[in-house]
């Protein structure tokens, strides 16, 4: 089993929201991809928590999902995500030194749930990764599901799950701005 | 094979592995083993077929057909508990033409059948039938027809297979390291289990730099981790109670004939790895009184059994909390490439302590691909690949060195004859300053790789 699909709902939002939507998420995809994770941060909801599920391929035919329902490579709230913003500025983080180019492809933009606090959005994306002078990439490939929280001031980002397409990760680390 | 021709291949390897022996007691080593093909291409031979590998751990496969795929060196195999209950592990390779018939990381099922020409296994390794038997296999009886099957050996619900039958018994290999094996992975009644799917990561170094790290090196906290180390306490429990250095009486190195394992202790005897206060009403009753005090004394233990086996159990790992357990499993993937496998352990008894395995999960994720703390090692680990293939230190037969610990080298390093501290041969200090786990891990690779080879394909001339 895959991760569930969701039925499709452009009925029920209007071209201006997923418009909104789109644009929010292409924002803040730039953040991500320019390492303004001061500012990316400023984007979370306080009560937020970001998960990348392990993947595994299971016996064909099993009711079970592929993604384990307890363990993550990354299940982070808004402290431990604020940690590692800080730490990634540290010259000696050497996971981040030199730093990543990274690139954000984010497609297939779907509204799945509506309610007066919250969009549901789920979003196809391609992330292109290229480390210091070699010709070595990676591109990670994931559906990413995010809880947007509306208010006055725009959307704030309330959950998030990446759920990747790999069952044995296949770049040195998933750094946050890959996500 | 390697890249060489067969004499030249050969000469080569025994040049690099005797300038490894010889270079033991100096505290020195070739850099070049950790990352050359026609020494991986020995090891796979001489070290993976031969030595005790971890496969799995009973909790994993606990009803009957339950299977995981793991790999002896590169081989595949699947790990199973047959119909009858009996631990079996078979290479994934059908008898009739050798196409693979496991497709799936894990599973429950009690026949196999080969997708090629339908041949069928019961999970017992047996052949059951093949299609259209009466007109194209009347002569043959299926009971001649058999999977390979890896020899299985277990220790306290760990499984460790070899390809080869000979050499000594799993529990003569762990030797002296049982004392601090049954201490790490099984200090309560009901014994530790793993939670979930394992974290798995491809990732660009050789197997023995990673098993190496994790034997003993405390070393290279400060400068690798610099940047961990001061992340804020979001929650490191008793790990408080040490002093800022961490050294001294608070650290130490246990060595044996092929594990090493660096542990972390205070004074203070109600630490008990910073595990809920009822852990004492759960304590293994059949650990002994040296291995209970040190329990309770505990912060953390980061070993290796080699070749590439790895357990931890930690009160946090890098702020992010804890206690949490881990057996890793350094997966060969050719001279500079590893997948690393992480496991996840608690003791069964807080399996369903909410907030107890929220905190456990924190700290073994610190410790993976998606980490905050391992990230920083694995681009390093990289670098390690990259310039130990270089034809530089394979010219030059350049060494490296691991000298900590040796005569002449530290004042802070002293030999501990102490029952607390168990069998090994313990040191002060060891995990800071004391290289003896390299040297005792690289012993251990020296003698299987000096030992004839097994087999009727062997490159030994």
């Amino acid at each position: 089993m895959r991760e569930s699909t969701t039925p499709p709902r452009s009925d029920s939002v209007s071209p201006d929201t997923q418009h909104r939507v789109e644009q929010f998420l292409y924002a803040e995809a730039e953040l991500l991809d320019t390492f303004q994770l001061k500012d990316w941060l400023a984007l979370l909801t306080e009560d937020i928590m970001i998960k990348v599920p392990i993947r595994t391929y299971t016996h064909p035919g099993t009711e079970q999902s592929e993604f384990s329902e307890n363990g993550y490579y990354l299940r982070d709230n808004y402290d431990m995500i604020r940690e590692r913003v800080g730490r990634l500025k540290k010259s000696y983080a050497w996971s981040e030194n030199p730093r990543s180019r990274i690139r954000h492809v984010i497609g297939n933009v779907r509204i799945t749930e509506v309610t007066e606090e919250s969009y549901t959005v789920t979003n196809n994306q391609h992330v292109y990764r290229s480390y210091g002078d070699t010709p070595e990439n990676d591109t990670l490939s994931a559906r990413r599901d995010t809880v947007l929280q509306r208010g006055e001031a725009g959307f704030k980002i309330a959950d998030r799950t990446v759920f990747f397409e790999d069952s044995i990760v296949s770049t040195k680390n998933i750094t946050l701005p890959l996500l | 094979m390697g890249s060489s021709s067969n004499s030249e291949y050969s000469s080569r390897v025994k040049r690099m592995i005797e300038q490894t022996g010889s270079g033991i007691d100096e505290g020195s080593f070739p850099l070049k083993i950790f990352n050359d093909q026609d020494i991986y291409d020995a090891e796979l031979r001489r070290i993976f077929a031969r030595s005790w590998v971890y496969l799995g751990h009973m909790s994993e496969i606990e009803q009957p057909g339950d299977y995981v795929r793991r790999y002896i060196g590169e081989d595949p195999y699947i790990l199973t508990r047959d119909e009858t209950g009996q631990i079996q592990a078979f290479l994934d390779s059908c008898m009739h033409r050798g196409a693979q018939f496991c497709t799936a990381d894990k599973g429950n099922t009690s026949h196999f059948r080969c997708p090629y020409h339908g041949w069928t296994y019961s999970n017992d390794g047996t052949l059951q039938g093949m299609p259209k038997k009466a007109e194209a296999y009347q002569g043959l009886d299926p009971e001649d027809v058999e999977l390979e099957s890896a020899y299985l050996d277990t220790f306290k619900g760990l499984i460790f297979g070899r390809i080869v039958d000979e050499g000594p018994s799993l529990e003569e290999y762990l030797g002296d390291f049982k004392w601090y094996l049954e201490l790490i992975l099984d200090p309560t009644e009901k014994g530790m289990t793993v939670v979930t799917d394992a974290h798995r990561w491809q990732a660009n170094h050789n197997w023995k730099t990673s098993a190496d790290n994790f034997g003993g090196d405390n070393y290279h906290v400060f400068a690798t981790h610099q940047a961990a180390e001061e992340t804020d306490d979001l929650d490191r429990g008793p790990w408080k109670k040490l002093p800022d250095n961490r050294r001294g009486e608070f650290n130490h190195l246990a060595c044996t004939d092929n594990a090493a394992v660096s542990y972390q202790i205070t004074n203070d005897r109600e630490t008990y790895m910073g595990y809920p206060d009822d852990i004492t009403e759960h304590f293994n009753s059949d650990l002994s009184e040296e291995q209970t005090e040190l329990f309770r004394r505990s912060l953390f233990y980061f070993g290796t059994i080699f070749p590439n086996t790895t357990v931890v159990h930690a009160v946090q790992s890098g702020g992010w909390g804890g206690p949490w357990a881990a057996i890793r499993k350094w997966q060969p993937r050719g001279p500079g490439e590893v997948e690393v496998i992480s496991w996840w352990l608690v003791p069964e008894e807080y399996e369903d302590n909410d907030a107890f395995m929220e905190r456990s999960h924190r700290g073994w994720e610190s410790l993976s691909a998606g980490g905050a703390f391992e990230s920083d090692d694995l681009t390093i680990w990289e670098g390690i690949s990259e310039s130990t293939k270089s034809m530089t230190l394979d010219i030059r037969e350049s060494k490296g060195n691991m000298q900590q610990g040796m005569d002449g080298m530290s004042d802070e390093v002293e030999i501990l004859e102490d029952p607390m501290h168990g069998p090994g041969e313990v040191t002060t200090n060891g995990g800071f300053y004391d290289e003896r786990g390299t040297r005792t891990l690289l012993s251990s690779w020296y003698e299987q790789m000096s030992r004839e080879e097994t087999g009727a394909n062997s490159g030994e001339q």
